[in-house]
């Protein structure tokens, strides 16, 4: 078999799934209001994104919201991984079994149990009942994330350390963490990805006191074509990779 | 030995994190299953006494053939990212080691705009008179644009699109630790390569064949907002019959039943993950 | 350094996005595409008063969301139709509406207040009026359409459109059949179910978000659309025609309601108030074709408006149209499932 026949069929596959997404990127800039022909290069769309005040807010309410929410769920998904790694502990297969189950979870199953708990608490929805549920699904993530790289560290680093007479504290500080950091940043980055593509539990969870996009954008697109839609896709994809650039920027200065 | 002094921290991240798992996860799914057997109400979308009505109504000839098309469309889609990421898998695994990662990375910038957006730049795609349509009718391909948006096809077009990078990163896990050496044996002792596929590559790599389909099969039965958008809110999957019953009809038993089915779909799936799992030992990912 | 940078992302993050004095906020919870933007915009310089708008696409959905959120005050301001009107007054979900604090009610159509559904308008202040009726895209069907029957002919298989709207689709079927659009006899609700159910072949998509894009878009040629959704389609697309069906068209009128808890309902009145201004409330009605109930606005539309047989109907039009009213939770559960069984049905 020849190396190029694998390889087509990567590109090919690649190029069907970045079709919509240069579709998108591609219309954005198109001055045509019926949105199916080209009518030239505008700005026009973000003009009157920027001009919509409350998509405006929507957009920074969201990524506000995956910023917080992968910042949270990494910390308590990379603390949950250094208690499975190092603890014995009665009850870590429950654990183990609860975070996996909440993995496989349809979302709809976990958007609908969380909306029937915030109301039984008489939690507002809004910005906390979104970070909670949206923490929820991002933890698994991480936490298997950083397990993967625990698992392929050397036992004696910490031993060696304690033996310094750094208790666990002073030893997870220094020791543990900057070998980890690359699957924490990794785990940042998946919580972050996941909160942003959202929209079957932001759908249930969510309040008028905090507007994230979907529920913005649903009724949108479902009024019809809305080429404001592509312009914010368009700005959510440079924002996210931006966001990369700056972690992969972070991470290589922290090595030297 | 342990100092008194590690205790501390171990007690605050155990507390923390069962806490949140006990008040987020166990909490909710418990009232979601009491809700189930509970009746209907309309001033307070829930109310004693118990009953299995909502079970009952599951079991209505026209609620299992809502199920049973939602199921077969989410089997449809798991089957056409099954048959378009194992390979796909397979071929990334082959590609030099630096390069996997920047197509891994690949795969996940699609997520970065959000889902329901790409979900409408699918629309642009396949209207009636969308860019496909376009396409095809200049390059004389069709004679009359072909009806794409708003059919069953359109909403497993658009599961297998949302979905695919979930059935090809378990997939791409188990091609990676796949041993040379076991092909190479399997080849020295005289296996072709169709013996050898079925034999050996098949059966190691069936863990991350059943990760994969879990991870496709119950979102394809939950994304609502496909069929609302691609299907013209026809072509229903049981997300829709969820969602409506919560945020439409309000009645929460029959939602609440409806999402303990996919519960228990999703508990079989796990449980025939694990078996997979025990054939081929410990190790076998 | 690094610890300082942090501390400020922090305290910016506590703070929420700007420590800037919050502005007054009016949460409207309307209908898609129901008020133009040039309205709230000027709502918002005369009295600065930010306006968030969201959306819903069916009564059902503005009322189960409302309930969900009843105890966090979210909504000041929602547009139920007429007959839910009546079920969230019955409910005790709306606040009495302080007419004191109303100018401009008496510009009202005497015809449209003091219905059945309120008594002496306590709790809503009618906005716009409008029916749904049938269109037709001229450029591709040939032969008349006339009335809802012609919607099962065959040579409509799979071009047609309804909306997402559960009363409006089974009046279709209840009126087809001979029945009132209002039944609450459940046979004759399973019986419009079974008749509806022989359409659904033919039907290519529900939308109630805007009734008017699946037939710009080219995607359906036939089927059920709202008045003003016609009138604002005709721009696009000349050809879309506006027909009153011989059955008798679905008549409905959409209402201003406070919710019990609202937050603001000092806004809320300003709002109310400043959409009984004859010239605001001509405005509404030219740009987006329904109705309005304020009777010095019509003098104020255009004749080409005010003329408009799809937004302002004739008498003739009018024969064998049926509001629609409120039939009780028990009727509405019977209706919402042969509703879904009919959504879900191949």
């Amino acid at each position: 078999m020849s190396r190029w026949l694998p390889r087509g069929y990567l590109a090919i596959v690649y190029g069907l799934l970045y079709a919509p997404i240069i579709v998108l990127v591609v219309f954005s800039f198109n001055d045509s209001r019926t949105g199916y022909e080209w009518g030239g290069l505008s700005w026009r769309w973000y003009e009157s994104l920027f001009n919509n005040r409350a998509m405006v807010e929507a957009m920074w309410n969201s990524l506000w919201l995956a910023l917080s929410a992968a910042t949270v769920s990494t910390l308590i998904g990379a603390l949950t991984a250094l208690a499975l790694h190092r603890y014995r502990f009665r009850g870590k297969k429950v654990l183990n079994g609860m975070l996996f189950v909440v993995m496989m979870s349809p979302e709809i199953v976990l958007a609908i149990s969380l909306l029937a708990l915030f109301l039984l608490v008489g939690l507002q929805l809004g910005y906390v009942s979104l970070l909670l549920a949206h923490v929820t699904f991002c933890l698994p993530f991480v936490v298997i994330t950083v397990m993967a790289r625990l698992s392929g560290f050397d036992e004696r680093l910490p031993e060696a350390a304690r033996d310094l007479g750094a208790n666990d504290f002073t030893m997870t500080r220094t020791v543990l963490i900057p070998v980890i950091m690359p699957a924490l940043l990794a785990g940042w980055l998946l919580g972050f990805t996941l909160s942003l593509d959202d929209v079957v539990v932001s759908t249930f969870v969510s309040g008028p006191s905090y507007e994230i996009l979907p529920l913005r954008i649903y009724s949108m697109v479902r009024v019809g074509l809305k080429p404001e839609v592509n312009a914010l896709g368009t700005l959510l994809l440079v924002f996210s990779l931006v966001m990369l650039m700056l972690s992969q920027w972070i991470l290589t200065r922290s090595k030297q | 030995m342990r100092s008194a002094l590690q205790q501390p921290f171990k007690t605050a991240v155990l507390v923390l994190v069962w806490g949140w798992l006990l008040f987020l996860v166990f909490t909710p799914n418990l009232l979601v299953v009491g809700a189930s057997v509970m009746t209907r109400d309309p001033g307070s979308f829930i109310a004693l006494p118990f009953s299995l009505d909502a079970y009952r109504q599951l079991l209505n000839p026209l609620y299992l053939e809502v199920f049973l098309h939602s199921l077969y469309m989410a089997a449809m889609t798991t089957l056409c990212c099954l048959l378009i990421g194992y390979p796909f898998a397979w071929a990334l695994s082959k590609v030099p080691k630096q390069r996997q990662m920047l197509l891994i990375f690949l795969l996940i910038v699609p997520f970065w705009t959000n889902s329901l957006v790409r979900t409408y730049a699918l629309k642009l795609i396949l209207a009636t008179n969308g860019l496909l349509n376009n396409a095809l009718l200049g390059l004389g391909v069709i004679e009359e644009p072909v009806r794409l948006l708003y059919t069953e096809g359109a909403v497993i077009i658009g599961l297998v699109y949302l979905l695919l990078p979930f059935m090809i990163l378990p997939l791409y896990s188990v091609f990676d630790d796949l041993r040379e050496d076991y092909l190479r044996a399997s080849h020295d002792l005289g296996a072709g390569r169709w013996p050898t596929f079925i034999h050996v590559i098949v059966p190691l790599t069936l863990p991350g064949v059943l990760a994969g389909i879990m991870l496709v099969l119950l979102p394809a039965m939950g994304l609502f907002f496909v069929p609302d958008i691609l299907g013209g809110s026809r072509n229903l999957l049981v997300g829709n019959v969820i969602k409506n019953q919560f945020l439409d009809a309000r009645n929460w038993p029959f939602g609440a039943a409806a999402s303990i089915l996919l519960t228990l779909a999703m508990a079989f799936l796990m449980f025939a993950h694990k078996l997979s799992k025990k054939r081929l030992g410990e190790d076998g990912v | 350094m690094k610890k300082i940078a942090l501390a400020s992302l922090l305290a910016v993050g506590l703070t929420g996005c700007g420590g800037s004095e919050e502005p007054e906020v009016l949460n409207l919870y309307n209908w898609s595409e129901y008020m133009p933007q040039e309205v709230l915009d000027r709502f918002t310089e005369e009295t600065g008063i930010q306006v968030v708008y969201t959306t819903y696409d069916s009564n059902e959905a503005m009322y189960a969301r409302l309930k969900l959120l009843d105890d966090s005050a979210a909504y000041d301001l929602a547009v139920p139709s007429t007959y839910y009107v009546s079920k969230m007054r019955q409910e005790d979900l709306l606040m009495p509406i302080d007419r004191s604090k109303i100018e401009g009610f008496d510009n009202l159509d005497p015809e449209l207040v003091n219905l059945d559904i309120d008594p002496d308008n306590q709790y809503s202040v009618p906005y716009l009026w409008g029916t749904t009726g049938l269109a037709v895209d001229t450029g591709d069907v040939e032969g008349d359409v006339t009335a809802w029957e012609d919607l099962w002919d065959e040579r409509f298989e799979g071009q047609v459109m309804l909306t997402n709207d559960m009363r409006e689709v089974f009046h279709v079927g209840l009126r087809v059949l001979g029945y009132s659009g209002n039944s609450t006899n459940p046979d004759e609700i399973e019986e419009a179910y079974e008749k509806l159910s022989e359409l659904m072949p033919s039907v290519r998509t529900f939308n109630s978000d805007a009734p008017r894009m699946p037939y710009l878009e080219g995607e359906t040629e036939v089927g059920m659309i709202w008045n003003g959704e016609a009138v604002m389609g005709r721009d696009a697309l000349p050809t879309l025609e506006y027909v009153y069906p011989e059955e008798g068209i679905i008549a409905w009128l959409d209402s201003f309601v406070i919710p019990k808890n609202a937050k603001n309902p000092d806004a809320a009145h300003e709002f109310i108030n400043f959409m009984l201004k004859p010239e605001i409330a001509a405005l509404i009605s030219e740009e987006i074709g329904y109705a309005t109930p304020n009777l010095p606005a019509r003098d104020l539309l255009p004749d080409e408006v005010a003329d408009d047989r799809a937004s302002y109907p004739t008498a003739e039009d009018m024969v064998n149209a049926e509001f629609q009213t409120d039939i009780g939770d028990e009727a509405l559960q019977v209706y919402a499932k042969y509703w879904e069984m009919l959504k879900s049905g191949q």
